[in-house]
């Protein structure tokens, strides 16, 4: 390491310890620090760790994370941004905060689709793990394909990496690639011939343009998709879910490759990111017994979801960001088999996306076969978010501005439990809350 | 049932799906219940047989530039019953992406002009500084109301012959950066770019079912539906 990125790597170190002690908030500004004095400073790590960047639209954080936990079992050092800091400066950040591996380290690193590109110019990567993609925040630089082509950018610049990807998702097989490739994906239906939705995205044929259609749908547009037209399909699986055994909001118990794996959260989106961090670490040389462990000894790594008991009441709260998002919630909250409440909440500042327009092609209305007595909407968006369900038909849903509020307003509801799915400002505006009141510990991550 | 059955077409509902026009449709059918009326909805996409007579209200939605280029590819083969049904005077809805696939010509995705279905005399460009439009968007229009929505477009379009602004830029940015206008109207064809117009302002919505009504139910008597109160949904 040169004499001016050791300084700057020192200096991003120290700054770290003292913000960390004095604000407990350091979470990027180290690598902010050590990138201000050396810019390529990520160009000096490229030796002493092998890499793995996993990137997507949802559950990059919860597949990393997990991936990390099987890691583990082989890899004295593995190092992964756990705080979901995935630009530049975050990763910066792991690196100079971390103590140097005494031999070769692992570092799995979650990247934001348009840092791929600037994190691969500094080193090649073994792997990348690619989960799905979806729109995301509505605002037009994120359109599906230019996103695709972003992350295709960086995937060009390392041709001898494996690429680990999802093989339900259409768009990650629709360019040639000379890099090694491993598919995984849901093989636990029978076959049969439907088309997504209407509102799903990227509903056609990679190749051809037509519609495609698909043997089986998992949710929004993944599943074992062919073309009907030109005859693209799904890759053949190298590892794949061969049996769903169960599926409730609280777990999963599932076989992946014949052997079975309990999962600690519902969700199919869940069971994709166990594949996920399945997939890698069976590449990687870890073998399914410690993988198995690795998932149940840490329950907390899966989804963004925080029960809260308040008085004989329980909050469920779940972040999401965007439609799929939504969906693919509301099939996992169905299935509790209890009587349940739910509660809308609805933002659009900047890191919420401003565009609301995806709350019309959430599927809400599927809520209504359900045993669901009280209904709320509310923040900040609290308009739109009550005229969406006006016009899905409810009746009678209750409404709250200030998501503040719902502590008070959750004793009033006629079930023991409440699902609050909500956008991110509401969620840290109602953490906040949860916090001052001393229901769950402060800490704003 | 109700006393009157209206069919919508959704064009393209399948490609041009990304900015919730679903919320379009569900406006017309909540609209629809208060003036007495049921309305059908189908998505008609590429390859599919489109008749201007089966259809009563159309709803071209915004979405993203890849779906838009397949829909250009195959919205010339319904581009005489499209004519037919615009020149008839029946009332369409055309939002953001849409609403560029109805004019003169656009630009893709990679840039490059490319020329509209032509059924409306608009142009749409890239802005001059480059700069995509986000915000809200408040419009008088010329129905007389305040309308209020949210605004999302990386083009900027410029108004043709025959064509009136759906309103006037109180605040946000509308069509383009130069000129105040809002959207487009050619008899009851109505192009906006805000997405889920119908949902916060529901006298268009009225305007267009009654529209419908009085295209498919000359003999009717329209009074109780004309007389219906539009209040904010919420």
């Amino acid at each position: 390491m040169s004499l001016r990125s050791s300084v700057a790597a020192g200096v991003g170190h120290l700054s770290y310890s003292v913000l960390h002690g004095i604000f407990n908030r350091g979470s990027s500004l180290p690598g902010l620090v050590a990138l201000k004095l050396d810019p390529d400073i990520l160009y000096h790590y490229k030796d002493r760790y092998d890499f793995v960047i996993v990137g997507g639209t949802n559950g990059k954080t919860t597949a990393t994370a997990l991936a990390v936990q099987t890691l583990k079992q082989k890899y004295p050092d593995v190092l992964y941004n756990p705080t979901g800091s995935n630009m530049k400066r975050g990763i910066a950040t792991i690196f100079v905060t971390a103590p140097k591996p005494k031999k070769k380290g692992l570092a799995v690193l979650e990247v934001d689709e348009a840092n791929i590109v600037r994190i691969v110019k500094y080193f090649k990567p073994k792997a990348f793990v690619l989960t799905n993609l979806f729109r995301d925040q509505l605002d037009r630089y994120s359109e599906l394909y230019a996103t695709w082509d972003r992350m295709l950018e960086g995937v060009r610049m390392a041709p001898k990496a494996t690429i680990i990807a999802n093989a339900d998702d259409p768009i990650f097989n629709s360019v040639d690639l000379p890099n090694p490739r491993i598919w995984y994906g849901f093989n636990d239906q029978p076959m049969g011939d439907l088309e997504a939705p209407s509102n799903t995205d990227g509903v056609v044929c990679p190749k051809c343009h037509h519609i495609i259609h698909y043997g089986f749908i998992t949710y929004g547009g993944l599943g074992a998709y062919f073309c009907p037209n030109c005859g693209h399909k799904r890759p053949k699986l190298d590892y794949e879910v061969t049996t769903v055994e169960r599926m409730t909001s609280a777990d999963s118990v599932v076989k992946f490759d014949g052997n079975e794996f309990k999962i600690p959260v519902g969700g199919a989106y869940n069971i994709y990111n166990a594949l996920a961090a399945y997939s890698l670490a069976r590449f990687m040389g870890v073998n399914s017994s410690s993988i198995k462990n690795a998932f149940v000894e840490s329950p907390e790594i899966f989804g963004r979801q925080e029960k809260v008991q308040i008085g004989d009441k329980e909050m469920v709260i779940i972040m999401v960001k965007n439609q799929i998002g939504v969906d693919t919630v509301l099939d996992m909250i169905k299935t509790d088999k209890e009587p349940f409440s739910f509660a809308f909440l609805l933002t659009a500042l900047p890191a919420d996306g401003e565009d609301t327009s995806w709350i019309w092609d959430c599927n809400f209305e599927t809520l209504k076969g359900h045993n669901i007595p009280y209904y709320l909407v509310g923040a900040a968006n609290y308009k739109d978010a009550a005229t969406r369900f006006k016009f899905g038909g409810f009746k009678g849903v209750n409404v709250e501005p200030d998501p503040a509020k719902l502590i008070d307003r959750i004793k009033e509801i006629p079930t023991k439990r409440m699902y609050v799915v909500t956008c991110y400002t509401a969620m840290r505006q109602l953490r906040k809350a949860l916090a001052e009141q001393k229901l769950i510990d402060g800490g704003m991550e | 049932m109700a006393k009157y059955q209206l069919q919508l077409a959704h064009l393209y509902g399948n490609l041009l799906n990304t900015y919730g026009d679903l919320g379009n449709i569900m406006a017309l059918k909540y609209y629809g219940q208060l003036l007495d009326t049921d309305v059908q909805s189908r998505v008609v996409s590429v390859e599919d047989e489109f008749s201007a007579d089966d259809y009563d209200l159309i709803v071209l939605g915004a979405g993203q530039k890849f779906e838009q280029s397949i829909a250009r590819e195959d919205i010339d083969s319904k581009r005489d019953e499209l004519h037919r049904y615009i020149e008839g005077g029946k009332p369409m809805l055309a939002v953001g992406e849409g609403y560029q696939l109805l004019g003169q010509s656009y630009i893709n995705q990679r840039n490059e002009k490319v020329a509209g279905d032509k059924l409306l005399s608009h142009r749409s460009e890239l802005p001059t500084d480059g700069e995509p439009v986000q915000g809200e968007l408040v419009i008088k229009s010329l129905l007389g109301t305040n309308m209020h929505g949210h605004e999302n477009h990386d083009l900027v379009t410029f108004l043709g012959n025959g064509e009136k602004a759906l309103g006037t830029v109180i605040e946000g940015v509308g069509n383009n950066r130069d000129d105040d206008t809002e959207g487009a109207v050619y008899k009851n064809t109505f192009c906006t770019n805000m997405h889920t117009v119908l949902d916060r302002n529901g006298e268009l919505a009225k305007k267009m079912l009654l529209v419908a009504l009085a295209n498919k139910y000359p003999d009717a008597d329209l009074t109780v539906q004309q007389n219906v109160k539009i209040e904010s949904p919420y």
